[in-house]
């Protein structure tokens, strides 16, 4: 075909886009995949008593630091899905949110009396904490993929790990209904051992996924 | 004359972006505009990087503006458009070399390569080269543009065909000495 051709063919299929498509296409993924994973934690999982825990500054501490994480990790995706835009700030933010943490875990366990402090960190649940995430990650993850795969990510392995990231964030969100652990030190261990495995998943298949 | 080729980039990006959003909002025809420019700039982009000659030049022109079109809803109105298309562009190169198995690095360059516009002299000396090499076989043709415009090595050049480094080097050496001859009775 000519190339004169194609252009007239591509000019007669070109309807409006109305603007701010990619972000309303992750949204979307993010709705359709959560929704499966908080199905899974209040079906399976069981959530805690919303009204009990819901007082209680650790609850939000594990969903504000959950939460900031996901907007982190869905701001670089959007910005790897967008060819030509750089992701400047969003990194450093994600740094500063697990710098944060660490730190408010590091001076609780100092405060600790040591003899409880392996109890304060391992809580009753680091063995499957992680795991759990991963697999709540899986269904938002796969939505994601689908949703960026529309857009035009161009380092896909990059893009995938940003994916995975923004998965296993939004997972330990949800999680955190759930979970009844307490400590900073665990939430920063374990729920970021889960997310990071996520990140993995997602660039390790996030090339062959994402190519367009 | 730097000042001229940047602000002519500065034109063309500021052009395009108003073509590219007009389009977004449902206007064909100045959607068609963008695609035309659009391709004139990335067949300059491949030809340079592929050998003007190259069959996939404009396979690849094409790929690309389908892409751009598929991928319309990931521009972001408030970021400059050559970027975005250059990202497109230089993702096609790159799966291209790897549909070819063949291992090359494509450098990371300003976005503005894609807007970079040819001097007249750097033009003259190009039309001559090709005119010269249009006195080739295609073959010779080929390998010479590969290994003496291109940079390839002529080891990359030999694997490519599947021949001999050696029958490559001979290929090159009975070019350039055919050249030589056309250059001197051309100048007599």
């Amino acid at each position: 075909m000519k190339t004169n051709d194609l252009i007239e063919l591509l000019a007669r299929q070109a309807p409006a886009e109305p603007p701010g498509q990619a972000g309303r296409r992750l949204g979307a993924a993010l709705a359709l995949g959560g929704s499966i994973s908080l199905g899974v934690v209040v079906l399976w999982l069981h959530c805690q008593p919303l009204l009990v825990a819901g007082a209680q500054p650790w609850f939000w501490m594990k969903a504000a630091f959950t939460a900031l994480l996901t907007a982190v990790g869905v701001a670089m995706v959007r910005r790897l899905a967008t060819p030509g835009a750089a992701a400047r700030i969003a990194p450093w933010l994600g740094v500063a949110v697990i710098v944060a943490m660490g730190s408010l875990g590091i001076s609780q366990l100092l405060s600790t009396p040591s003899a409880l402090r392996m109890t304060v960190w391992l809580g009753q649940s680091w063995k499957v904490c992680a795991l759990l995430i991963l697999l709540l990650a899986l269904p938002i993850y796969v939505a994601l993929v689908f949703a960026v795969r529309t857009l035009a990510p161009t380092r896909l392995r990059l893009s995938g790990a940003a994916a995975g990231f923004s998965a296993g964030a939004f997972a330990a969100t949800l999680y955190g209904l759930h979970c009844p652990e307490q400590a900073a030190a665990f939430v920063m261990t374990w729920y970021s051992l889960g997310i990071a495995a996520s990140a993995a998943m997602g660039a390790l298949t996030g090339p062959r996924l994402l190519r367009w | 004359m730097a000042d001229n080729a940047a602000a002519r980039k500065y034109d063309a990006e500021a052009r395009m972006r108003r073509l590219m959003v007009e389009g977004l909002d449902g206007d064909s025809r100045a959607y068609r505009d963008l695609l035309s420019e659009l391709s004139r700039c990335l067949r300059g982009y491949f030809a340079r990087r592929l050998g003007a000659s190259s069959a996939d030049v404009e396979d690849l022109v094409q790929e690309t503006l389908l892409a751009v079109h598929l991928k319309r809803a990931s521009y972001d109105r408030s970021l400059p458009f050559t970027p975005w298309a250059y990202a497109m562009a230089r993702y096609k190169l790159v799966d291209h070399f790897r549909r070819n198995s063949r291992r090359v690095h494509i450098p990371l360059e300003d976005a503005g390569i894609l807007l970079a516009v040819e001097t007249s002299e750097e033009g003259a000396v190009r039309a001559d080269v090709h005119r010269l090499l249009d006195r080739l076989a295609v073959r010779q043709r080929n390998v010479m543009e590969e290994v003496k415009i291109l940079g390839f090595t002529v080891e990359e050049a030999a694997q490519k065909r599947g021949v001999t480094a050696v029958s490559v080097r001979v290929m090159l050496h009975r070019s350039l000495r055919l050249l030589s001859r056309a250059v001197r009775n051309e100048d007599q």
